[in-house]
């Protein structure tokens, strides 16, 4: 009898928390969906920073580009330390949410558990962060990108330059992050050439992070592959590709860039001659839609993904050395976005 | 396992092929197997003239910082402080080399390494600082000066906070016709000749200056430190301070020169690494190499001989896993078929207990090798870490630290 009863005290408990839960979900939709005047963006940076092109620079383009044209808005930056544990990384998020910006972006997917107790903490405030989508709060958005499809179009270029049938793939660290990228590249490479011989190589393994700023380990590793046959190295490997860029220049050989367009990096002058080309992760251009979605109040709980079809992907054309192959890409391009051509995010076993 | 088999053969195989010629066939053995292996899987790399010179780029700054801690370790001190030793060392090596070109590079890395050590000498030595918990604060302290200098110096320079500007690196030393007559004998695909041959070409095609002087510190570490009085005072404080003293020893002034001689080996490697394998400062880029030299002092037993074998087993393995990761699969298959080898020798000399302790291991590298067509990086990656082990576990009884390793000592004060 007691048992029956605090059996149907729990049911009526659950239907109470799950009304509850409903009328919140209904009180906070419409609130989530009004403009919000942006006063300040913050932006807690991943490793590397603000002034290394790439990642986090292009991250902080797309806040960059909103203030440009709306006087008086400002930006709040924290910079991110090779000492950084989870809880430094919350603590950082809580500065920038507590000093009053809104709203924050948090860049690199390491920020994926802090931001899920900070975003809590602080339901009012918008929370983007780039590269993630496993933190699912109303009030958090994933900037995610379909980095498959940039590497499949670097990967054809690359089987069209190649002339011994053989390119290399060099990933920073095993992570299926990064294996997106592989599998992207491999499926391009044999779009192109259906025999092609595809090298592929981690520099080190989740959850050590050295293989992205180990140079050293990235020229070997293209060294490697290009003794062993390849004449194009296309490395998603963060700092760990400027290695890759030397061996291609020792050996004369090819070498592809990842994330931004790598042939105009100041610190990649000497290594311009055989940047074939770069493949694209326009992350401002996510960063800054995000911000606009708040400002224009179509703001999305979830993830958003940057893609061919949206221009939040692309390949690189400086130095002129992949515009002969300008028809095929096109092509590919519009295959893609068509969903004619599907594009693995797995590496095939 | 090839670990186990490393140090058997070191200990054992070593001392009963004490002639030049024995020494000679065993590594032509060693070499036809690996030639015949190359042949049968296609793991063309194994023997390639890229791998070895590979090796060497990856076995230097392991090597120095090994040597490091064998310095330190030897005068009694632990030095957990390698990793920020030669973060010193990549950072001003970039810096200087930045500045006055590579040469100058590496002695500021070497100065301002011994400064680091020095100071790790005093926090320990002097003031009694748990020697362990200096180690860790020399490492937090390298990486933040690090990253403050770069933001004064770097930024203004075309680096950033995190990287330095390019640098130059030092010159190449290609051995003329030596060095193209292996390569062609190479290319020629003779079973063992141009195994032999490839391996060799690594050695004396485009090896760096720098190279060639780090490497020269091993046989001078073994000179010092067992032929000069010096080295035998500083062996005696690892071993009995107060027996040194008692015979007039001055243990702290000892301690501090071993300490900044470790410094300067590290902060040495950490240069190598900038200038020579990456010719950029990268924030993290010495990515724990100094521990993995800490450990390839337990590994060499406390010997410089040692340190290298070990230094060059763990750079051959990171070099065969990111060149061709697929030939780390025929490496089993190599220690495999000399483990058989080895089980075969010992039964005949009657030593039927290390056979079968090596046929049993063998075996089970075999298994291995049938079972798993690729081996996950993330056991590779882990080897150093195994092999250090290992060795701890299985030839414990032969590892002879220095008695007072790690033991803090107080000098005695004057008139007492």
């Amino acid at each position: 009898m007691q048992n029956r009863n605090t059996k149907k005290k729990g049911l009526l408990a659950v239907v109470l928390a799950a009304g509850l839960a409903f009328s919140v979900v209904t009180a906070t939709a419409p609130s989530a969906s009004a403009a919000t005047k942006i006063t300040k963006i913050g932006v807690a940076f991943d490793l590397g920073g603000r002034d290394i092109p790439g990642f986090n620079q292009l991250a902080y383009f797309g806040a960059r580009d909103y203030v440009k044209t709306h006087k008086g808005v400002k930006i709040q930056e924290l910079q991110a330390a090779l000492s950084d544990t989870d809880a430094t990384r919350e603590e950082r998020l809580r500065l920038l949410a507590t000093s009053g910006s809104n709203p924050i972006i948090a860049v690199g997917f390491t920020y994926a558990s802090s931001l899920k107790i900070v975003a809590a903490e602080f339901p009012d405030v918008k929370f983007g962060i780039v590269d993630d989508s496993t933190v699912v709060l109303p009030n958090v958005q994933g900037i995610v990108f379909a980095e498959q499809e940039g590497s499949f179009l670097v990967g054809a270029a690359a089987a069209l330059k190649s002339k011994t049938g053989n390119v290399g793939f060099i990933g920073g660290v095993q992570t299926p992050l990064i294996q997106k990228f592989e599998a992207g590249y491999a499926a391009g490479a044999k779009s192109v050439n259906k025999k092609i011989k595809v090298q592929v190589s981690y520099l080190s393994v989740f959850p050590d992070f050295s293989g992205f700023n180990d140079p050293a380990k990235g020229e070997e590793a293209a060294r490697g592959m290009f003794d062993n046959g390849a004449d194009v190295v296309y490395s998603a490997a963060g700092g760990s590709g400027a290695g890759a860029h030397k061996a291609a220049l020792a050996m004369k050989k090819w070498s592809i860039g990842v994330d931004a367009d790598e042939w105009a990096f100041p610190s990649n002058k000497a290594y311009k001659s055989v940047i074939l080309t770069s493949m694209l992760k326009k992350v401002d251009v996510g960063v800054l839609a995000f911000i606009n979605s708040i400002d224009k109040g179509t703001f999305k709980s979830g993830s958003v993904t940057f893609n061919l079809k949206n221009g939040g992907i692309g390949y690189s054309t400086s130095g002129g050395r992949v515009s002969s192959y300008k028809k095929k890409m096109d092509t590919l391009i519009a295959g893609i976005v068509k969903g004619k051509i599907k594009v693995p995010s797995k590496p095939a076993m | 396992m090839s670990a186990l088999l490393n140090n058997v053969m070191k200990n054992k195989v070593v001392r009963k092929f004490a002639s030049p010629w024995r020494l000679a066939l065993l590594v032509a053995l060693v070499l036809i197997v690996i030639s015949v292996v190359r042949r049968i899987t296609g793991a063309n790399d194994l023997t390639s003239a890229g791998l070895s010179s590979a090796t060497l780029r990856f076995t230097i700054p392991l090597l120095m910082a090994g040597l490091g801690g064998l310095w330190a370790e030897r005068a009694g001190v632990i030095n957990i402080g390698l990793e920020g030793m030669m973060i010193a060392g990549t950072w001003i090596g970039a810096w200087f080399a930045f500045l006055h070109g590579p040469w100058i590079g590496f002695l500021a890395a070497a100065i301002g390494g011994a400064l680091v050590g020095l100071f790790h000498g005093i926090l320990v030595v002097k003031i009694g600082i748990d020697q362990a918990v200096s180690g860790l604060a020399i490492n937090l302290l390298a990486l933040g000066a690090a990253r403050y200098l770069s933001g004064v110096l770097f930024i203004p320079n075309g680096g950033d906070i995190s990287v330095s500007p390019m640098v130059q690196q030092p010159g190449y030393l290609t051995v003329p016709g030596i060095s193209s007559w292996l390569l062609s004998i190479n290319g020629k695909n003779i079973i063992i000749l141009s195994d032999a041959a490839g391996v060799l070409a690594g050695f004396v095609t485009e090896i760096s200056w720098a190279t060639i002087f780090l490497l020269i510190t091993v046989p001078l570490s073994t000179w010092i430190l067992w032929r000069t009085r010096f080295g035998l005072r500083l062996r005696f404080c690892g071993e009995n301070p107060i027996a040194a003293e008692s015979l007039g020893v001055k243990v702290y002034r000892t301690r501090y020169m071993a300490l900044a001689i470790s410094g300067m080996f590290a902060s040495l490697g950490g240069a190598y690494l900038s200038l020579v394998a990456s010719q950029v400062y990268r924030e993290g880029q010495t990515a724990g190499r100094g521990f993995i030299g800490l450990a390839t002092v337990i590994f060499g037993n406390w010997r410089p001989s040692g340190v290298l074998a070990g230094s060059v087993l763990f750079g051959l393995t990171d070099a065969l896993r990111v060149r061709q990761p697929t030939s780390i699969h025929a490496a089993l298959l190599v220690i495999v078929i000399l483990g058989a080898l080895f089980v075969i020798w010992s039964i005949t000399r009657g030593r039927m207990k290390t056979a079968s302790i090596t046929a049993a291991a063998a075996l089970f590298i075999g298994f291995i090798y049938i079972k798993v067509p690729i081996i996950p990086n993330e056991f590779v990656t882990f080897f150093p870490n195994l092999a250090t082990i290992l060795v701890l576990v299985l030839l414990a009884q032969k590892l002879k630290p220095p008695a007072m390793l790690a033991v803090p000592y107080r000098e005695r004060e004057e008139g007492h």
